[in-house]
């Protein structure tokens, strides 16, 4: 019952009452600056959840989360708002929270079927687009044990197959799903790209075993051209059975032809030759040359077997020495080249015409590490006697009881 | 043959309230009429025998059981259809005949007294689905008889359709293990006869299905000749339908590496033919083996000319390096039969393109005086072939003279 006073104020008042609005905010507005800020801080405006709901900070939200998460709702309840809120996570990508959303309704064990079957499938979708195939495959197969036609379940378990490359058992799942859905795309689809794959994966091993197959074979050739000349291969170390290792010396050699080792052949040098056999039936060697006196070596990649030791002898000594070859004695004609029967002790002479193969074929001949080598000194040296103390000389040619 | 008391005797004695000794003995006795003509003929004419028979199926006696089904298998081989036979008018008839029957001068055959028994055919085909069935082999050979010809074939097709559909026959033929006591082999020959059918070719082939698909591994079934068989003739049917052939030929079906697997053998090929090859062919193993019957072999070739009959299909199999697998073919086929079916593929293969509007090999026009001595060669091509052949076989056994010669029995299915 307004007054007459009041009435008339109550105009002035009004215009007034107005004109505060124009400077004036009202109670709790939203200011210029921060509106923004502010919106998102209401639940219903916000675009993203926040990790973490302080309550202090965003008390709606978190009234509004311990109500969904109440423990005193029944489970279906909670596994359903734990399922939606996983969904919410899924289509922001964020899949290691939605995955745990998931696992939490799982958790609570509600009961309904059908309910841990989707939250079993939509874990799995969750787990494959993180990469985790081997989740994602078990969490559908857990769903497909539920309801075996569940048509995502069985979608994703064949895509998970595929990725982990069991294509057959991709194949089987497709089979499975579209005996229930005899007419869905995306199961054909994926059955003929698994078969592909399948398809594929068998020809590729095929090809393996051939190509492995041509490998041993050639390798066997070059071992039986090997043992075929007489030339006998060392092994590197290896553990012998029995006994000493004079007398298993012979059965060694023989023992890495017949085990067909790489070891035997293997060439302790960092380019990594090997002997291997040539079109017209021929060996090249990986032939190391040992110059103790000045601590050198130099290595031929592919010494052929019917070349003899000038040849290369010529070359490497020819033109110009070596830097340290100080004194410049190492000419051709004054070198002496020997292989040293470590067993032994002794050292055998090599005459420079021989043939490699000759040399090789010694009787106390051994190739290590599938690499001959040869040690070269100078003709009557004070070095070469030094170096000789110790040891017997022999000489290939002359002494009648080392025949080949 | 026997007289209608004598008939009427035997029905008595199927009845399944006899003694089983009776019975089994009655059973058998048929059993041994269907082993020939004449008995085939008189039994065929007995529906009311028929009937007994096939009750007798449910009997509790596994031997009678196996004995009526083998009766009815004999019967189902031995189709023949007649003219006109007047329906059995014998007043000792105890069973219900379908008024069919009796009212319209039907062919007095198998089927129909199978067909015209409403529950006959349809409980047969239920206890081929049921996985514990004990005789659900001798169902399939049944069946599969019995659509050898046109008309029986579509009332198979249509119960089947009723009854169980065509996708869960092929569920079970691709099935491993389905049923315990039964291998489900004499389904290919069954789903082969089938597509002599449209419908059913429509269906095998339908593209918002994966069936035919499911077929396909099967022509390298090394286990059994009757289930290659059946499915390499169900993939020759269905390559009739030249519209369809583009689809065969791509990824959704992939047709051809299973058919040319089979004729692959294990020689050696260059890198370059290997890597132009469909992936299935690549690489193959040393003990790669050939498909062992000529008729399979032979049947696969005629499959692989019928795909060469559109531009598209040619292009295919010339863009997938066929020819170097039917070059090594070739050189190890001894059957003269089979060797022609080869050159004529190879003829397509290295030939020039037909000339325009001849592309599609099955729509050309032959003119009937050509098509007349079309027909000439080929029937003198036939005769030659068999003359090459029997002089062949002559040579073989004069090599061999005093080995025994090995009687290849007549698969004409009957069972004795």
């Amino acid at each position: 019952m307004a007054s007459k006073e009041v009435q008339h104020d109550s105009d002035d008042g009004m215009d007034e009452f107005m004109d505060k609005f124009k400077t004036q905010n009202y109670k709790n507005a939203f200011s210029e600056d921060n509106w923004e800020e502010e919106f998102d801080r209401i639940p219903m405006f916000m675009k993203k959840a926040p990790e973490e709901i302080d309550p202090q900070k965003y008390p709606e939200l978190a009234c509004l989360q311990a109500i969904l998460h109440d423990e005193d709702r029944p489970p279906e309840e909670q596994a359903k708002g734990l399922k939606d809120e996983g969904n919410a996570y899924f289509k922001e990508k964020n899949y290691q929270k939605a995955i745990l959303s998931y696992t939490a309704g799982l958790k609570k064990k509600c009961g309904d079927q059908e309910l841990d079957t989707v939250l079993l499938t939509n874990r799995a979708a969750a787990h494959f687009y993180l990469g985790n195939m081997r989740s994602a495959y078990n969490d559908a197969a857990a769903a497909k044990k539920i309801k075996p036609e569940h048509l995502k379940a069985l979608i994703r378990g064949a895509q998970s197959c595929i990725e982990l490359r069991n294509f057959s058992e991709a194949v089987q799942w497709c089979d499975e799903g579209l005996k229930a859905h005899p007419t869905d795309k995306k199961l054909q689809e994926l059955r003929a790209a698994a078969d592909k794959h399948k398809r594929a994966k068998e020809r590729d091993a095929r090809k393996a075993k051939i190509k492995q197959k041509k490998l041993l074979a050639e390798k066997e050739a070059l071992l039986a051209a090997i043992k075929d000349r007489g030339i006998k291969l060392l092994q590197s170390v290896k553990p012998r059975p029995s006994g000493s290792n004079s007398e298993d010396e012979d059965e060694g050699s023989s023992a890495a032809i017949s085990q067909l080792s790489l070891d035997g052949l293997g060439s302790q040098e960092a380019t990594g030759a090997q002997v291997f056999l040539d079109e017209q039936g021929s060996l090249h060697w990986p032939v190391l040359f040992l110059y103790p006196e000045h601590q050198q070596t130099d290595f031929i990649s592919a010494f052929s077997e019917k070349d003899c030791f000038l040849d290369h002898l010529a070359i490497m000594f020819g033109e110009e020495l070596p830097p340290w070859d100080t004194d410049r004695k190492y000419h051709p004609n004054n070198l002496q080249l020997y292989f040293e029967d470590e067993e032994k002790d002794t050292l055998y002479q090599v005459n420079q015409e021989t043939s490699l193969l000759h040399a090789l074929q010694h009787k106390r001949f051994f190739v290590k590490s599938g690499t001959p080598s040869f040690i070269v000194l100078v003709k009557i040296s004070s070095f070469s006697k030094q170096f000789f103390t110790g040891k017997t000389i022999r000489n290939t040619m002359e002494d009648s009881s080392l025949l080949w | 043959m026997l007289s209608e008391t004598e008939a009427a005797e035997l029905l008595s004695f199927l009845s399944p309230e006899t003694r089983p000794d009776v019975k089994g003995q009655t059973t058998e006795y048929i059993l041994g009429m269907s082993g020939n003509r004449d008995g085939c003929r008189f039994l065929r004419s007995k529906a009311d025998l028929l009937h007994a028979v096939f009750a007798l199926t449910s009997d509790p006696s596994i031997a009678i059981v196996k004995d009526c089904y083998h009766i009815l298998i004999n019967l189902s081989a031995d189709e023949t259809l007649h003219q006109v036979i007047s329906p059995d008018s014998s007043a000792d008839c105890r069973l219900n005949l379908h008024l069919a029957l009796t009212v319209q001068h039907y062919r007095s055959s198998l089927i129909q007294v199978l067909v015209a028994d409403v529950k006959v055919l349809p409980v047969l085909l239920k206890k081929l689905l049921d996985p514990e069935y004990v005789f659900a082999d001798q169902i399939c050979s049944i069946l599969s008889n019995l659509t050898r010809h046109t008309k029986t074939c579509k009332t198979v097709l249509k119960v089947l359709q009723e009854e169980a559909g065509l996708s869960q026959l092929v569920t079970i033929f691709c099935t491993e293990g389905y049923n315990k006591k039964a291998n489900f082999h004499y389904l290919g020959p069954l789903l082969s006869n089938l597509t002599q059918l449209p419908e059913a070719r429509d269906y095998m082939m339908d593209k918002d299905r994966c069936v035919i698909q499911r077929l396909l591994p099967f022509t390298q079934y090394q286990a059994s000749v009757v289930r290659r068989g059946g499915v390499v003739g169900t993939l020759r049917n269905c390559c009739f339908d030249h519209a369809r052939h583009e689809w065969l030929l791509s990824d959704a079906v992939d047709i051809l590496p299973f058919l040319l697997l089979p004729l692959a053998g294990p020689e050696e090929l260059t890198e370059e033919e290997n890597e132009g090859l469909p992936v299935d062919l690549q690489y193959l193993p040393e003990d790669k083996k050939r498909e062992d019957d000529p008729d399979i072999r032979k049947m696969l070739l005629e499959t692989l000319l019928l795909l060469t009959a559109t531009g598209g299909g040619r292009n295919a199999l010339k863009d997938k390096s066929v020819y170097p697998i039917m070059r090594e073919f070739h050189r190890w086929e001894k059957d003269v039969h089979v060797t022609a079916a080869c050159e004529k593929l190879v003829q397509v293969l290295i030939g020039d393109e037909p000339e325009q509007g001849m592309e599609n090999l099955m729509e050309v026009d032959i003119p009937e005086d050509v098509e007349v001595k079309l027909k000439e060669a080929d029937v003198k091509e036939q005769e030659e072939l068999e003359k090459e052949q029997e002089e062949m076989r002559q040579e073989e056994e004069k090599k061999k003279s005093d080995a025994p010669g090995t009687d290849k029995g007549q698969d004409d299915g009957l069972t004795r």
